[in-house]
């Protein structure tokens, strides 16, 4: 028998014979784990469903939207209203020689009727370079082309769930017509699933898509409200900017609209998640801390019901580091205890939320729970160990 | 080998009094004695017996082992020193009540800071034979008798071969047979095993298995013979 295995079996002994007090005593713990590694599972979660998404635009991607998006890092909520950007701003776009497609964006969002069925829908007018910007892809059908948009053709393009909401099964809708504000149209297209988990976001499923001069009958202003570029791969992104700052410049002011790179954007965007998720992790710290308190004052109460035992081992030839390890082990194990199973459960909530919600637990915050339950135990313990420790040893063993 | 030089126990009662639990005691116990200390309630034998052995020290006033002055040595040496060289056998038996029989004999064990030259448990076990324990090892305390949880917490003072053994009230807790049993044991280690002992009593028929008598009276050493 080693003696830091004779400690461990002697503390368990203990945990077992007082089962609801250790217990209770590592609850503390373990709503602070799970606390923990909970929210930043669903912080750190949101964050890389939001920078997939982001990945999912591709690269060499450029957006040009109204307003100040980016003033230090944050957005302003003005940027996202309103279109005014028109068919002037497109041709003039075009022509610079490293943009390879260019997607002008206006929406129109209203109830949609199939002969069975009305359903409220949101439709993004475009160009045909749309699809290739976006990466979409049809399942049956065809994308609205060149030809469309040169026509006006009132044809659209519906996502997945959409055709099924509307027609039943995706696979009827193609040839269908549905009519919008007594507009007739007709399907000419549906999208493959784009997927994109039931959390909100750009997922394309839900939405329909026409060419942009359709879209005009329902804007008798003829207006963008952003527009999707994406440029030669071997194009400098500096050039390439300069180049449609030039042109924005004529018809804008600097602060009337923005120019966005993604990766711009998904600095900023991780930049907010630092400080939600440290704030977070701030807060369930504060469950961490009334843990650790919890821990100590048990603990405290441990010394003085084991004061007889302290006199018996200093008796016997205990040194007081054997006494202070003794108890510090003994609180390292219930914060551990309770740091283990808050992490078990904060791992069994987060595969529960999964379905619905991007969350997932990293490997870091496993080790930082664990490492930070052992800490607290260690902290914690340390003031009523040393208490064990320093008592005399006849003290002690004289204690009733 | 124990040699006690104008030993003081001062408890201070209040600002000004202070009280002598221990006054001025000169004693001197030989190797492979056995003695009786003994003298009414309060009168510091207990107080005696800890400063021997170093559970207590002394407010002024020298213990010598072997000749040797411990006064001044640090916690951990004397910790190491209670380990090795003394044994304690107490009135209320002191055995952890969550260890087994063998886990409390081998308790010192986990503490000792030299390689033991011997298997441990080995001699546990041997012991536990020897004592008449054998089946008791893996009992708890609560569900053994008193006389049996004397001899497990006398075979916890033998398992580091110590050579001397200090023994406070050791039958006060138990009838007079079965505390005649463990004085004789005391005894026969004494006389067989050359182990040093002194019993803390106020019984006379106890203090009679003794070569010698050391009395304690107001924490003074009265006569020793
Ligand atoms: N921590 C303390 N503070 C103050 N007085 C103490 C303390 N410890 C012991 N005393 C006193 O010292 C005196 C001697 O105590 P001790 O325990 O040595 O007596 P004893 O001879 O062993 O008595 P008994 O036979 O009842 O066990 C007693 O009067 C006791 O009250
Ligand atoms: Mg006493």
């Amino acid at each position: 028998m080693s003696g830091i295995f004779f400690v461990l079996r002697s503390s368990f002994a203990d945990f077992k014979r007082s089962k609801m007090k250790t217990f209770l005593t590592s609850l503390g713990i373990l709503i602070g784990v799970f606390a923990v590694v909970t929210l930043t599972a669903l912080g750190l979660g949101l964050k890389k469903y939001i920078s997939d998404q982001f990945e999912a635009l591709g690269r060499n991607t450029l957006f040009i939207i109204p307003g100040q998006v980016l003033q230090g890092g944050s957005f302003s909520a003005s940027s996202f209203l309103g279109g005014n950007f028109d068919i002037k701003d497109l041709t003039g776009l075009s022509r610079i020689r490293d943009i390879k497609s260019i997607a002008p964006i206006s929406t129109k969002s209203g109830d949609v009727k199939s002969h069975k069925k009305t359903e409220y829908v949101t439709i993004f007018f475009s160009s045909a370079d749309f699809k290739d910007i976006t990466g979409l892809n049809v399942s049956k059908g065809r994308f609205f082309n060149k030809s469309d948009v040169g026509k006006k053709a009132k044809v659209l393009v519906a996502g997945k769930t959409i055709a099924e909401k509307l027609f039943g099964t995706p696979d009827q809708a193609v040839g269908q017509r549905v009519s919008i504000d007594n507009i007739n149209f007709e399907i000419i297209g549906i999208l493959k699933s784009t997927g994109g988990g039931g959390f909100g976001g750009s997922d394309y499923d839900a939405y329909m898509f026409g060419p942009y001069t359709t879209g005009y009958v329902f804007d008798p202003g003829k207006k963008f409200i952003r527009f999707a570029i994406k440029y030669n791969e071997n194009a400098n992104v500096n050039v390439v900017k300069e180049e449609i700052n030039k042109v924005m410049l004529r018809r804008y002011k600097s602060d009337d609209y923005s120019l966005i790179e993604p990766s711009q954007l998904m600095s900023a965007i991780n930049s907010i998640f630092a400080v939600i998720n440290i704030v977070l992790v701030a807060l369930a710290s504060i469950s961490l801390l009334v843990g650790g308190i919890g821990i100590m004052n048990i603990m405290y109460v441990t010394v003085s019901d084991k004061t007889k035992e302290v006199g018996i081992r200093r008796a016997l030839g205990a040194r007081k580091n054997d006494i202070l390890i003794q108890f510090l082990i003994e609180s390292v194990i219930l914060s551990v205890i309770g740091g283990v199973l808050g992490l078990v459960l904060a791992y069994l909530g987060v595969l529960a939320v999964q379905s619905v919600f991007p969350a997932y637990v990293d490997v870091g915050s496993v080790i930082l729970a664990l490492g930070v339950s052992s800490g607290i135990g260690i902290l914690f313990g340390v003031f009523p160990a040393k208490k064990a420790s320093d008592l005399t040893p006849v003290e002690a063993i004289r204690y009733e | 080998m124990i040699k006690l030089v104008n030993v003081n126990k001062v408890y201070k009662v209040d600002e000004e009094t202070d009280f002598y639990a221990l006054k001025n005691a000169n004693l001197e116990i030989k190797d492979r004695e056995f003695v009786a200390i003994v003298g009414p309630s309060g009168s510091g034998k207990s107080t005696l017996m800890h400063i021997i052995g170093l559970l207590d020290k002394p407010t002024s006033g020298e213990l010598l082992i072997d000749g040797k002055n411990v006064s001044k040595l640090n916690d951990d040496a004397i910790s190491s020193l209670r380990n090795e060289f003394v044994g304690f056998v107490f009135q209320q038996f002191n055995l952890i009540p969550k260890l087994t029989v063998l886990e409390n004999i081998l308790l010192p064990v986990m503490y000792a800071r030299r390689p033991i030259k011997y298997d441990p448990e080995k001699k546990a076990l041997a012991l536990i034979q020897k004592f008449g324990l054998s089946g008791k090892e893996s009992s708890y305390p609560n569900k053994i008798s008193g006389g049996q949880q004397q001899r497990v917490a006398i075979l916890r003072a033998l398992i580091m071969e110590p050579r001397l053994i200090l023994a406070d009230e050791p039958t006060g807790n138990l009838d007079s047979r079965t505390g005649e049993g463990i004085m004789n044991l005391l005894k026969n280690l004494n006389q067989d095993e050359k182990i040093t002992v002194a019993v803390v009593t106020h019984e006379a028929e106890i203090a009679a298995f003794a070569g010698r008598k050391i009395k304690v009276m107001d924490g003074k050493i009265v006569k020793t013979k």
